[in-house]
């Protein structure tokens, strides 16, 4: 039997929502813990997203369900400071959906180039 | 009066939700609550409504995950076995029932990459509890 890898299609992928997307992106270069995602998640949205914890944690027992993050053993934090990374399902996941979002920023410039050249 | 205002409000959460993040959520919450008190009591009261809003919008949203069977942790086990254990070693032993449950429900379910967290989480909690029997002297 032959295998084929499933290549990534950002046509095909569910557009995340915010939360989900911000907490990936944050995720993306470094495990980070509670907090520390809150403030990273402000920092990458120039202050204009603030998650609550209730959203917060909300999206990350999501996450976890949906094996996209995982929790991370970090020696120097207690286990009120449980810390999360990305998993490789969930820096696939967020490859996808800023493809997604390239493509729809290309066609949107496009329409609107298009609709100043006509007027 | 703020955190214990968040701990009664973090109630309304399924029990199996407090027992993974409980903790944690209020150890958040609790540093973004100091940083806010800082910006002048306008913020920290717009600071404390929006996190009671959303903590009771999440409570009603990780019951209906709970009740269409999407949740991530299992109902624990009834706590009648454990009720007159201290504190800490009761919760380790909610975890390991969870963790446990977890396991049990992946396998069943032909879902191993589940199982693999769910087995990582059984034997971290498993080892937790051992600790805290010897701590507090308590036989197996």
């Amino acid at each position: 039997m032959r295998h084929v890898a499933e290549q990534p299609d950002a046509t095909n992928s569910k557009p995340l929502t915010e939360p989900v997307l911000l907490i990936l992106m944050s995720l993306a270069s470094q495990p980070r813990h509670g907090y520390a995602l809150m403030k990273d998640i402000e920092t990458l949205s120039n202050g204009r997203v603030r998650l609550s914890t209730g959203t917060l944690y909300g999206a990350l027992r999501r996450l976890l369900d949906d094996l996209w993050i995982e929790r991370f053993e970090q020696e120097d934090t207690s286990r009120d400071k449980q810390a999360y990374r990305l998993t490789y399902e969930g820096r696939r996941q967020l490859q996808l959906e800023l493809e997604r979002l390239k493509q729809l920023t290309k066609v949107g410039i496009a329409r609107l180039r298009l609709s100043e050249a006509q007027s | 009066m703020t955190t214990f205002t968040y701990r009664a409000v973090l109630r309304l959460y399924p029990p199996d939700h407090r027992i993974w993040f409980g903790a944690e959520m209020q150890s958040v919450f609790e540093e973004a609550a100091l940083e806010h008190r800082g910006r002048g009591s306008i913020a920290y009261a717009r600071f404390l409504l929006a996190e009671y809003a959303a903590l009771a919008g999440g409570a009603a949203i990780a019951w209906a995950a709970k009740l269409a069977g999407r949740a991530y942790v299992h109902q624990p086990q009834p706590a009648t076995q454990t009720a007159l254990l201290p504190g800490e070693v009761q919760e380790a032993q909610d975890r390991l029932n969870v963790s446990l449950n977890g396991l049990l429900h992946a396998i069943s379910h032909h879902e191993f990459l589940k199982a693999r967290v769910y087995a990582a989480e059984e034997q971290k909690a498993r080892e937790d509890l051992r600790l805290l029997r010897e701590k507090y002297n308590i036989a197996e």
